[in-house]
């Protein structure tokens, strides 16, 4: 008896161990098997970059990936092809396309579709009511970017096959992305019937289906980004019931010295015969702006249990696609693209 | 200088700090004001989502939408009486949306605006909303007249104008006569209470409501009804005064950002804007500077710092591998600080140096307290 209970002990203790171990890059390499990631962060964290630098690793995979741009930003357009991108997507290189969602264009789109007379429809999109109500009406740009991500996700191409194969959101900063991805809920609850709520539950088949969508949050070692950040995996988790899958903490400083090491540098920084003190100095700033970002660091480690990666600090102010693509393969080490 | 216009008793009643979000506005703004209440100036600083140690450093506790005095008893140098006055008061988009229905609405339609789902909306998160929430905080307390000194921490907004436009774009579209003319006929007559919209009526509408919904629809040409009423000439001088004011000669504007490529961007945008508009403009803070190694500066040659490195290498006081670590941090470092040179080199080339540009240098550690803030506020008064 006691020996079967402790096989039954044996098998369920292996299988815990089955669930809980993943290897350390299983969970980042199965962003690239989702069909939507949403790039998430607050206004300067590094959205932008991320969503490149996944790009990038989805072209290496040999994945068609399109990323898109949204809210007001022109910094993906800008960085990829020097110029605005257009809600039609334009190819960047062999794999990896740019687009970006026009909520205007889209209701323009949507109201030529739902409006039964061509005559009506024209009257509305020229009417002064109508880009008035896309400033105005609660919820109509956003719901129409949403709109705008899931055609994009159902385009096929002439084999009719799913003309991309990951799509790459560079959302708006957290506080507007939260308003864009809470309003599909909100408006069920308003409009339970009709064209409209079909299509939102469509939508929302999408957006809740963990396999399907997925979230990454960019967040900075620093004080109100990983607040920021705290607040998003609470509303992600209870409210969305789209967990983040991937949280990238961006600008982290090298940790090259050990602590004896830099006990060692101090002393001689103290000494007043020392020479090179610029480099003392230099090195004794790096250790100190790690330590006070590791704080942080551990804070986002232990709250999303190590599914985090860390982008290096690039010592520069302004990233070039070069370093992204660095950062992208440092990031997604090549090891992993035979998947 | 900075410090100078500050302390001006004849200077700027009102300094707008404006930037993209993330570049530490809170923090120049709650420097600038500490410069302000130190010269003698009674001085609040407005803001909206302050970091907490920094808050804390304020003397804003939770959420308490009322002025707070910050304790500047044990400050270095403030040790003279009379102690100075310095205010902080953390902003609400909704308290000031609801406060200004209570000023302008006739009781009997109060709850009416309150309850539509429309204003809701608006007063929470409509684009735009928080930026207008801010003018509106500052022209009350700028009219109570208080205060010697605001310093406004702007919201941070993609455009960091939106919030100068905003109140006059909040006014455009809820406004706008067209609306009114629009929606106010297919109002069923009737007093205050439940009104339907017919939106049978119009063919243009009715294309509307199937896209946005009915209720959606009745909901905004609700409250459109009730802006009409009750709120338009009160709203509509208030944004017009507004811009008077942040336009004339009591208001100083500063452009905050750090030496990374989009703030930067931002940063010029809205001194561009703001030149066009001919409102004052004060000059850009650079805040988070790398600054370069300063001996290798003195001696002026750029091939310094090899010969440093080498002689660094003489003194062999490491052992290689600690050594080679050590002069890689310093040419990051260096690369870094080269790097922000020449962003704010960029800056000036395209500003024409025509307008003064502080730096702040990047400093290790985070910025927690008063003391911190003065140490911040030297910059103000000084170029490098």
């Amino acid at each position: 008896m006691s020996g079967d209970s402790d096989l039954e002990n044996a098998e369920s203790l292996i299988e815990e161990a089955r669930v809980e171990w993943q290897p350390d890059t299983d969970w980042l390499r199965s962003l690239f098997s989702r069909r939507v990631v949403f790039v998430l962060g607050k206004g300067g964290a590094g959205k932008t970059t991320a969503t490149i630098a996944l790009g990038m690793a989805a072209q290496r995979m040999n994945k068609r990936a399109l990323m898109v741009e949204t809210g007001d930003s022109d910094a993906l357009g800008s960085l990829c092809l020097n110029q605005i991108l257009s809600e039609i997507p334009q190819q960047i290189s062999p794999f990896l396309w740019g687009a970006r969602v026009d909520p205007k264009a889209e209701l323009e789109a949507y109201i030529r579709a739902h409006v039964g007379s061509g005559f009506i429809a024209r009257k509305i999109i020229r009417s002064r009511l109508f880009s008035y109500l896309i400033d105005a009406t609660p919820g109509l740009k956003e719901v129409m970017s949403l709109g705008c991500i899931w055609r994009l996700e159902q385009e096929k191409n002439e084999q009719s096959e799913s003309r991309f194969d990951l799509i790459i959101v560079d959302a708006p900063g957290t506080g507007h992305a939260m308003s864009l991805l809470r309003l599909p809920d909100q408006l069920i609850r308003m409009i339970r019937v009709g064209p409209v709520a079909n299509q939102i539950r469509e939508l929302q088949r999408l957006l809740k289906n963990p396999q399907k969508t997925c979230l990454v949050l960019v967040t900075l070692p620093e004080e109100l980004p990983v607040n920021e950040a705290m607040e998003f995996y609470a509303v992600a988790d209870d409210e969305l019931e789209m967990p983040v899958a991937v949280t990238l903490m961006n600008c982290v400083y090298p940790s090259d010295f050990s602590e004896a090491e830099s006990k060692t540098i101090d002393f001689f920084k103290e000494n007043p015969d020392s020479s090179g003190r610029a480099f003392l100095d230099s090195a004794l700033r790096l250790i100190r702006r790690r330590r006070i970002q590791q704080k942080y660091i551990d804070q986002i480690q232990a709250k999303t249990l190590g599914r985090m990666k860390e982008i290096p600090f690039y010592f520069t102010n302004d990233l070039t696609l070069k370093d992204i693509d660095a950062l992208s393969r440092q990031l997604i080490p090549p090891s992993m693209n035979s998947f | 200088m900075l410090s100078a216009a500050i302390c001006d008793p004849d200077g700027p009643e009102i300094i707008v700090c404006c930037g993209s979000g993330g570049v530490g506005k809170t923090t120049v703004s709650a420097a600038i004001g500490l410069v302000g209440a130190l010269c003698g100036k009674k001085t609040i600083v407005l803001t909206i989502d302050p970091a907490r140690r920094l808050a804390d450093s304020l003397g804003l506790k939770g959420f308490n939408p009322d002025a707070q005095r910050v304790d500047l008893k044990n400050i270095s140098g403030s040790s003279k009486p009379p102690e100075p006055e310095l205010y902080a008061m953390m902003l609400d988009a909704k308290k000031t949306f609801d406060g200004l229905i209570f000023r302008y609405a006739p009781p009997e339609i109060r709850k009416n605006i309150l309850n539509n789902r429309y204003y809701q909306h608006l007063s929470n998160n409509m684009a735009g909303s928080h930026e207008y929430m801010a003018m509106e905080n500052l022209y009350e307390i700028y009219n109570e007249g208080r205060y010697d000194l605001i310093v406004l921490d702007t919201p941070p907004s993609r455009r960091a104008l939106d919030f100068l436009e905003s109140p006059q774009r909040l006014m455009n579209l809820l406004g706008h006569p067209f609306f009114i003319k629009l929606f106010k006929p297919y109002f069923q007559a009737g007093k205050w209470g439940v009104r339907l919209l017919n939106i049978f009526a119009s063919p243009i509408l009715r294309g509307v409501g199937r896209i946005v919904g009915r209720q959606a629809l009745e909901d905004f040409a609700e409250f459109m009804k009730l802006w009409d009423d009750a709120l338009f000439d009160g709203f509509g001088h208030r944004a017009a005064a507004v811009k008077k004011l942040l336009a004339g000669e009591k208001s100083l504007f500063m452009a905050v950002s750090t030496p990374q490529r989009l703030p930067m961007k931002e940063a010029l945008y809205l001194y561009t804007r703001l030149s066009e508009n001919k409102v004052p403009f004060g000059g850009f803070i650079i805040n988070r500077v790398q600054l370069p190694d300063r001996e290798g500066e003195k001696h002026g040659a750029e091939k310094k710092s090899g010969v440093d490195e080498n002689f660094f290498r003489e003194k062999a006081r490491f052992d290689k591998p600690l050594m080679e670590k050590i002069i890689a941090a310093h040419r990051q470092m260096q690369k870094l600080a080269e790097k922000d040179a020449e962003s704010v080199a960029e800056l000036i080339q395209k500003t024409g140096g025509l307008v003064e540009i502080l730096q702040i240098p990047s400093v290790d550690g985070e910025v927690s307290n008063v003391d911190d803030l003065k140490r911040i506020s030297q910059y103000f008064s000084s170029r490098f």
